[in-house]
Order: C-alpha cells, then sequence, then structure tokens
C-alpha cells in the first residue's frame, strides 16, 4: 500500500497551490503526484451501444415484477416518521382511565357465593345460635335466611325423637339476621318464638340479634 | 386538567356500574327469573351511582326468588326497598352524617319501612354513637315497631337507653324483653315503656341478667 500523500500534496492536486508554494522537503513528493496525475488517460471511452440496451431491458424487466416489488416492500425497511402533539391532562387522565379500567377489573366479584367476610374474621366474630321448631306433622324442615342466601337446602334441622321438636345449631355472625322456617320443603312458617318483621312479600321474617358470648340474644 | 378529572370520575362510574350489573346477574344467575335479573341490575346500577347498596336488593331478590314469590312481586319489593334505601340515604345525610355506611343506610331503610319516620331515623342515627352502631340500632328500632311498639315510644326507649350508658347488647335484647312482656299480656307500647322505666332506673352497664365476664357458657343460645 502507497503511502498517502501530504495534506499540502492534496492540495496541491486540488489547483489550490503551485509546486513553488511546497516547502522544500515537499516538492519531491508533489512532483511525483503531479507525474502520477498527468498519466492518467483522460481519452473519452465509448460504450457499444447494444450494452445500454441490454440494461434498459434488465431495469425494465425488474420493475415489471410485481411480485418482486410486493416482497421489497414487506422486506425492506421504511423510514416511519411520527408525530404526536398532546396536552398533559390528556396523558394523565389516559393513565388514570388505565389505572380505572385496571381496578374494574381486579374488583370485579371473586368466585365465592357469599361475597362474604374471611373464614379468620367469621370465626372471631361468631356465635352458636339454636333453632328450634315444633312441628310434629313434617316430613323435614330447614331454616333458610340472610345467613345462608335464602337457601331452603342448607340448614335442615333434626328431629329430636318423636316429640316433634326440630333442632339445629348454627353458627351466626354477630348482628340482626331474619329467617324463616321451611316445613317439607315448600311452606314457610316464621318461627313463632321470635320477633317478626314484614318480608315486602306479604309474609313475616323472623329476626335473630346474635350478639357477643356472654351476653343473651333474641 | 378540570377536564381531566370529570373524564376520569366518568370513567370510574361506569367500571363501577358495570361491576355492579356483574354482580347482580351472577348472584341471581338461575335464582330469579330473567325479568327480575335485569330490574335488579338496573335498580343496582342506580344505587351505585346514587351511593346506596347494593347488597339489600340482591338479598331481597334471593329472599323472594327462593320463596317462589312471582316476579312482578318480587319486583315491586325490590323497588319499594331501593326506594327506602335512597329516603334512609337522604334522612342519615340530612342528620349530619356526610357519607353514611352501607349497613347504616340498610338498617334506616328498615326502621322506615317498619313505620319509622324520617326525623325519627334521622335522630336515632344521631343518637347512636360510640360503641353503638348505627346501623344495629335502626335494626333494633325496625323490629321494635315491627313488633307493634309505636315509633314515638320506640325512639324513646332506644335513644333513653343509649343516653343512660347501656351497652350495645342491651340495645340488641330489646325486642325480645318486649316479646316477653307482650307474653305476659301487656301491649307492645306497655312492655316497651316498662323497660324504659327500668333502665332509668337502674346502673349504666348492668342488664338484670348480666353474666360476669368469663363465667358464661358458651352454650348456644335460641332465637
Amino acid at each position: 500500500m502507497s503511502e498517502p500523500f501530504h495534506p499540502l500534496v492534496k492540495r496541491l492536486l486540488d489547483g489550490e497551490l503551485s509546486l513553488s508554494e511546497l516547502p522544500p522537503e515537499l516538492v519531491a513528493q508533489g512532483a511525483e503526484a503531479l507525474r502520477l496525475l498527468g498519466a492518467v488517460d483522460r481519452a473519452p471511452v465509448s460504450l457499444p451501444a447494444a450494452l445500454e440496451a441490454r440494461v434498459m431491458v434488465e431495469v425494465r424487466r425488474r420493475a415489471r415484477s410485481r411480485l418482486r416489488r410486493a416482497w421489497r416492500w414487506f422486506v425492506e425497511p421504511l423510514d416511519v416518521e411520527v408525530r404526536l402533539r398532546v396536552r398533559p391532562w390528556a396523558v394523565w387522565g389516559g393513565a388514570l382511565a388505565a389505572a380505572a379500567a385496571l381496578a374494574f377489573l381486579l374488583a370485579r366479584p371473586t368466585a365465592s357465593p357469599d361475597g362474604a367476610r374471611s373464614v379468620e374474621a367469621a370465626a372471631r366474630d361468631s356465635v352458636s345460635v339454636r333453632f328450634v321448631l315444633f312441628a310434629p306433622s313434617a316430613k323435614h324442615v330447614s331454616v333458610a335466611g340472610t345467613f345462608n342466601q335464602w337457601d331452603r337446602d342448607a340448614a335442615p334441622l333434626m328431629r329430636a325423637g318423636a316429640s316433634g321438636v326440630w333442632t339445629l345449631t348454627l353458627t351466626l355472625p354477630v348482628g340482626q339476621h331474619q329467617y324463616a322456617f321451611v316445613v317439607d320443603g315448600e311452606r314457610w312458617v316464621a318461627d313463632p318464638a321470635a320477633p317478626g318483621v314484614d318480608d315486602g312479600f306479604g309474609r313475616q321474617n323472623s329476626v335473630v340479634a346474635v350478639i357477643a358470648q356472654g351476653a343473651r340474644t333474641l | 386538567m378540570r377536564g381531566a378529572f370529570v373524564a376520569v370520575a366518568l370513567l370510574a362510574g361506569v367500571a363501577l356500574r358495570l361491576a355492579a350489573q356483574e354482580d347482580v346477574a351472577t348472584r341471581l344467575d338461575r335464582r330469579v327469573p330473567p325479568a327480575v335479573v335485569r330490574e335488579v341490575e338496573e335498580l343496582a346500577s342506580s344505587a351505585v351511582a346514587r351511593g346506596l347498596p347494593v347488597e339489600p336488593l340482591i338479598q331481597k331478590a334471593i329472599e323472594g326468588g327462593a320463596k317462589g314469590v312471582p316476579a312482578e312481586r318480587v319486583i315491586a319489593a325490590v323497588r319499594a326497598l331501593a326506594a327506602r334505601l335512597e329516603a334512609a340515604a337522604g334522612a342519615l345525610r340530612s342528620s349530619g352524617i356526610e357519607s353514611p355506611a352501607a349497613d347504616v343506610i340498610e338498617g334506616g331503610a328498615y326502621a322506615l319501612g317498619a313505620g319509622l319516620s324520617a326525623d325519627e331515623v334521622a335522630e336515632l342515627a344521631r343518637s347512636s354513637h360510640e360503641p353503638h352502631d348505627p346501623g344495629l340500632t335502626l335494626r333494633v328500632a325496625a323490629t321494635l315497631a315491627a313488633l307493634g311498639v309505636p315509633p314515638k315510644t320506640t325512639l324513646e326507649l332506644v335513644r333513653d337507653m343509649i343516653r343512660a350508658g347501656r351497652a350495645p347488647n342491651d340495645i340488641l335484647s330489646l325486642p325480645a324483653q318486649v316479646q316477653a312482656g307482650m307474653a305476659r299480656g301487656a301491649t307492645p307500647a306497655q312492655a316497651a315503656q316498662g323497660l324504659g322505666r327500668a333502665a332509668a332506673h337502674r346502673p349504666p352497664g348492668r342488664p338484670p341478667d348480666r353474666i360476669p365476664p368469663g363465667q358464661a357458657k358458651p352454650k348456644p343460645h335460641k332465637p
């Protein structure tokens, strides 16, 4: 690889300096550079007419191929410039809307049918309550109320011998609950031993007040 | 910036409404006829928008479905309850409770349904301060009124018991004591007035059958 020319010699080749203006130590290099430049063949080159025609045929052939153009459009990188103009409140609004949407998703009800309190909390604030109904001719008795989603099958009472007395002990959370007995699966009966309130459907619900251990209940 | 807050509030409101409707549909599925589900969804959505509790509406619909009540009657009962919840919330706010809790509104609705006026509900809520739970106090008042105790007597009995320093358990046991008095031949008003007189002459926090701490037997009790 030849040694590169000195910058002053390059200026000489560009016509900006003359050979006499070079420093003495660069005169020889400058003269050699001028000799090499003068040795270049500057005669015009003439191409055969057929070459130009062949090139143009090939260019047109490639340009006509739709499949090739589609492929190039698909694979070649594109310069895309996106300019956004937003107001700060819109950015904050969008962020908060996203947060609200996330909160909505997180707040969706779980699979728990009651949506009720945790087992630990329920155990801490619960009291055993005994339900009693005298129904000598009944075949089946259960109790349904606000504490079991009015499910007539959730809490069946047990017959106490042949006396016609049906009993059940349930653990209920502290508070006031409404309930009714279901006799033979279809007859809703208020508890004769408990206060009753209108159920809104023309019947009566019984009321039990469950209070902390060591005190009276209804 | 105000527009952003309005937009966010609207979005949050829509989200809450959608959540309420989805919750209602899930809870009521196969428990009540579709017409009841649609009506309760609408009522629940409206309740959420007005800051009212939804759970009582769902419970009332479930109760009606379980009891085999016709759909139109269930809808009427749920609508009536929704109206009472709104009236109770209004009464509570007028009494100075800016944001009443759901159980307090529900207790107020039951009290209104039992015959107490909005003013009496507001007065009971104002009177029921720590350690008394306004929601439970209102439920007790509702039960007393349902037993036949006149609303004015109910208000005076409960309010005087609280002012006399009675424990929450004493308030909760009032309906049973009134019922016991009725079983002995007293009218509901007489039974309630008798309890009021007795409370006025008893030391605070010492009901007649109070069990000393640590001596209570954990046996079940009967309603």
